[in-house]
């Protein structure tokens, strides 16, 4: 008696929770993920543009319209680089055929075609190599063989107020003398750059390392050319910057957001960022900033040239698409054609790679600026260990900056990290 | 083994344990394997397999991504060599101590005050709850908005200038364990509360009657019959925390000794990718937290089994 | 403090007398008490509803009242089809709940009630399950779930999450299981009812409390776990995408810009349920023991 009656309790309840669960499975949906057979192309990118509306969709439109045949699909990938690396490595560690066409960032170029996740673009070479610039083209070449098409570029910009200084600076002993003295006049902050702990702040500090006259590998990157002495001098400036007020408060947990909101709401002098603040700072920032700053190149210890990080994306060729011609046609587009390029400039201020463009849109500051510093805008090593060296490099200078550890000591860490990259 | 015999004696009186008569077919026994079974099934099947996996992959050498052969110990050894998983480890330590610690005690404090009836109760406890309901991802990019230097919310609030509460070491730390108690008091609360509601009223009445005060009841009926609530509600907070990311990730970045356990891990399974060393990381943390985890359960855990002797 | 339900009217009114000049000092600590937790606990949240609220350049400035405001950043969110990452967070945690729930009921009464051998260990084994590292599990259960066809799937979700909050749910409900006096189980068997209207009716309702506590708790943490769900179903919103992941891939304007507003807007469009939802569970964790059966 109990028995049954405890039996049928139990039916019924799995009968009622197979109703739930039944009734709680996934809708479905047209887009199976990967069925890409059919000349369809899907171009995994992520960021700003590549959201409803941006450039990346445009660029998507037009090619669609004038390649009917292989009609491409852009695949969202989140904001941040490191995520969108993830899920692209989920794809391709599982080779999957999702993936036709691959948004990179230019140092991850090295890791991918080690991995065995790139198709090789040499035979298409010379489409891309005449028309973009060259350190561009050179982010997307590893082991001597070109892995991706730039797509566009980046470098960094020092943004001064034209109220409070006369002239931008030229050196760096000038900028901070100046950062000082306009600082503590109007009561606030110096330089404000991208000091957290991150790929920003190696950036920041590459910057300064081979405005010094440092170098971190051969032309090849065979052989390591990282120098402990500058290294060390580099730090101790910006020990010595964090000291005495050059720096501006909150320099050492700033990204490039907290750089431009504190730079545009009139908290500093300087402030050192990517080109895509530009537009920005003139349509949100406080009025006083807004109408009264300007942009410069970059400077040096030594007061001769400008030399900036370069930055950017390119876009690869998954060894896994089913459908790899028309991707590559597609990359190669996507690099070259000048009215792609230049809606990446006039549409998103995403600074791009065709060098035609830069002599078109000579007009715009921002675009004459970076044409002047991009020629001298030096990459950092797209090599399968930078994260590595990277991620040594922000243990070992960013406590040294800030006053936490030997400078000489965490430079010698991070000579060690490079020497180990090659061996 | 000596809890069972015990069960089977108060319950069903001298006979032979563990066999009872009364309910026909299925015996005690087995209705409580039945019970367990898709529980541990469902564990087993999801979380066994990749921890199983990840062990095996411990045992290999790679180089970035690339399998290169057999390691036996040696990311192990590497992992316990690395100066980074030492540091990560005194802060995940420190971190869990005064943070469990002080959501411990203010919890605790909700949960007296949401247990007492007074006007605008309800809107008390959804308050209290409040913080712990809002993703964790999102409060630590709000903490981390608060402190920070720029905008400098908390410090203009009170009135302290330029105070650079996440570039300054040691108050960095303050800064993301504040931001974890405020977190996950709440959760603390919930469970202390639900398990005042276990305590018979009378036991306060009788207590009263014989003249003891409010501290008194407090201190001799309320914690001693909350302990089973306390364990449970101090050992996972415990283990949440020893496995912290989100709130110093986004708060520092790991500046200034605040990477911790997980951080460490997640950089090597994701960030600058060895799966050998990130699973031999992965397994020393699951020692460790399931170490500590053992022991409080040795310690506290017995009465979750044996039950409540007294009233 | 003491904790007193019903019980305490009565005595308060037999000594009110007594201590009536020292119940207004009591009040006004109270209240002030109060003020100074709903300030603690509110005050950020307050920050995130105005913040939600702000447009354009005033969402950098530190005063919380510098306009100027507007909808654009609900506007913003809604254009994302976030009301799709609702609707399947809302089912993905609710199963896991219910799941979770009838699961780990059983399993916690086996443990505190029946006879089991070895529940130290068992105990152990199960809170073992909970504490490895998610981010190191994760790349097995990719393949894993691949090659079954489980990604961007809600089952591919509820099932893991179900196994991550079992050790939890089922600790927690075993604390009010073996808290209940066993007088009252021997009690209803002398009575003559079988085990599981036993459980039916006598522990269920008094471990009500636990159940309910219990429930939030998994529901919370279902509807706020981002790594399983940003590596199963990172993207499609139309088929599994999460609330959590849906808001860590809001994009500025432009690349770097981070949307700090419309970040805001969906964590409040996010949290008023879930508040509402904690609102209505907090009274059923209270209501417990009022059932009456205990004092009988």
């Amino acid at each position: 008696m109990g028995r049954t009656k405890i039996l049928g309790k139990w039916m019924l309840a799995a009968a009622a929770g197979s109703l739930v669960v039944a009734a709680a499975c996934t809708p479905s949906s047209d887009d199976e993920g990967s069925s890409d057979g059919g000349g369809e192309l899907t171009w995994a990118i992520g960021g700003a543009e590549a959201q409803p509306g941006g450039v990346d969709q445009k660029i998507a439109k037009l090619w669609n319209q004038q390649n009917p045949d292989n009609p491409i699909t852009i695949e969202t990938l989140p904001d941040e680089a490191d995520q969108q690396r993830e899920q692209q490595a989920n794809v391709l560690q599982a080779e999957s055929d999702e993936f036709d066409i691959l948004g990179m960032d230019v140092i991850w170029t090295g890791e991918y075609s080690q991995n065995g996740w790139l198709e090789s673009l040499d035979d298409v070479r010379d489409q891309i190599e005449p028309s973009v610039l060259e350190g561009a083209f050179d982010s997307a070449q590893w082991g001597g063989e070109l892995w991706a098409a730039p797509f566009n570029t980046n470098a960094g910009f020092l943004y001064y107020r034209t109220d409070l200084i006369d002239q931008p600076p030229t050196t760096w002993d000038q900028l901070c003398q100046m950062a000082e003295q306009a600082g503590q006049k109007n009561g606030i902050g110096g330089l404000i750059g991208q000091g957290r702990k991150y790929e920003g702040f190696v950036v920041n500090w590459l910057e300064y390392y081979w405005s010094a006259g440092g170098e971190l590998y051969n032309e090849d990157n065979s052989e390591v050319l990282f120098d402990p002495d500058i290294a060390t001098q580099t730090t101790e400036f910006m020990q010595q910057a964090m000291d005495d007020g050059c720096f501006a408060p909150g320099f050492n947990t700033a990204t490039e957001e907290e750089a431009r909101a504190a730079f545009q709401t009139g908290k500093a002098v300087f402030m050192r960022n990517w080109p895509y603040a530009y537009q920005l700072i003139q349509d949100e920032g406080d009025p006083e900033v807004a109408n009264n700053f300007d942009i410069a190149p970059l400077p040096t210890f030594s007061g001769q040239g400008t030399i900036s990080a370069l930055g950017g994306f390119n876009n690869a060729v998954s060894a896994y698409s089913s459908n790899k011609d028309a991707a590559k046609e597609f990359v190669v587009w996507a690099s070259t054609d000048p009215e792609v390029q230049k809606m990446l400039a006039t549409d998103a201020s995403v600074p791009p790679v065709l060098t035609s463009v830069y002599d078109e849109l000579q007009n715009e500051p921002d675009m004459a600026l970076l044409s002047k510093v991009l020629p001298d805008a030096k990459p950092r090593p797209p090599a399968p260990t930078w994260n590595t060296i990277s991620v040594e490099m922000q243990d070992a200078l960013f406590p040294a900056y800030n006053g936490d550890g030997d400078p000489a000591d965490a430079s010698q860490s991070v000579a060690d990290a490079f020497n180990e990259s090659v061996e | 083994m000596a809890e069972v015999a015990t069960e089977s004696r108060t319950l069903s009186g001298p006979g032979p344990g563990g066999r009872r008569p009364r309910t026909k077919g299925v015996s005690e026994k087995g209705l409580g394997r039945l019970f367990v079974t898709p529980a541990i099934g469902l564990m087993v099947l999801v979380a066994l397999f990749p921890v199983i996996y990840a062990f095996v992959v411990s045992l290999r050498a790679y180089t970035g991504r690339q399998y290169e052969g057999f390691a036996g110990f040696e990311n192990y050894s590497e992992a316990l060599n690395d100066d980074k998983f030492w540091a990560s480890l005194q802060f995940t330590f420190t971190f869990t101590v005064i943070s469990v610690g002080a959501e411990f005690i203010i919890g605790l404090g909700f949960a007296l005050l949401m247990n007492q009836a007074f006007r605008g109760r309800g809107i008390t406890r959804a308050a209290i709850l409040v913080p712990w309901v809002i993703p964790t991802v999102i409060a630590a990019q709000m903490w981390f908005f608060m402190f920070n230097v720029n905008p400098g919310f908390i410090n203009s609030a009170l009135g302290l200038g330029e105070f650079n509460w996440l570039g300054e070491s040691g108050w960095v730390k303050f800064a993301v364990i504040f931001a974890d108690v405020w977190k996950t008091a709440p959760f603390v609360a919930l469970l202390l509360l639900a398990g005042l509601q276990t305590i018979p009223t009378d036991v306060y009445e009788s207590a009263r009657v014989d003249g003891a005060n409010a501290w008194q009841r407090f201190w001799h009926i309320t914690l001693p019959l909350l302990r089973p609530a306390i364990f449970v509600a101090l050992l996972f907070r415990t283990i949440e925390a020893l496995r912290v990311y989100d709130l110093p990730q986004v708060m520092t970045g790991g500046a200034f000794d605040t990477e911790s356990l997980s951080m460490v891990v997640q950089q090597y399974v994701v960030k600058t990718p060895d799966p050998g060393l990130g699973s031999a990381l992965s397994t020393i943390t699951f020692t460790i937290i399931l170490g500590i985890g053992v022991i409080f359960v040795s310690l506290l855990g017995r009465e979750l089994v044996i039950g409540r002797k007294d009233q | 403090m003491s904790a007193t339900t019903a019980g305490t009217g009565r005595s308060r009114r037999r000594s009110r007398g007594a201590v009536e000049s020292s119940t207004s000092a009591r009040t006004w600590g109270k209240t002030a008490l109060l003020a100074v937790i709903f300030l603690w606990c509110l005050f950020p949240f307050f920050w995130l509803i105005m913040t939600s609220f702000k447009v354009q350049g005033a969402l950098n400035s530190a005063n919380l009242f510098d306009g100027p405001f507007g909808l654009a950043n609900y506007r913003n969110v809604f254009n994302q089809d976030f009301h799709l990452n609702l609707r399947n967070s809302l089912v993905i945690a609710t199963m896991t709940t219910i799941l979770c729930v009838v699961i780990g009921s059983l399993a916690a009464y086996a443990i505190a009630r029946l006879p089991l051998k070895r529940k130290i260990l068992l105990l152990t084994g199960v809170l073992a399950v909970s504490l490895f590292p998610p981010v190191a599990l994760v790349p097995p259960l990719y393949e894993l779930w691949r090659t079954l066809g489980l990604l961007n799937t809600y089952e591919g979700l509820y099932i893991p999450y179900t196994s991550f909050t079992l050790p939890l749910t089922i600790f927690i409900l075993t604390t009010f299981f073996a808290a209940i006096p066993k007088e009252l189980e021997e009690a209803a068997k002398m009575d003559g009812a079988s085990p599981f209207k036993t459980f039916y009716r006598v522990i269920l309702p008094l471990a009500a409390p636990g159940v309910f506590a219990a429930a939030i708790i998994i529901f919370v943490s279902a509807w706020n776990e981002f790594l399983l769900a940003n590596t199963f179903a990172p993207r499609d919103p139309e088929v599994a995408q999460t609330v959590p992941v849906a808001i860590s891939l809001f994009t500025g304007a432009v690349d770097f810009q981070r949307p700090i507003g419309s970040i805001t807007a969906a964590c409040v469009v996010v949290t008023i349920p879930m508040i509402i939802v904690a609102l209505a569970f907090q009274k059923r964790i209270i209501a417990g023991l009022t059932a009456g059966s205990l004092k009988g």
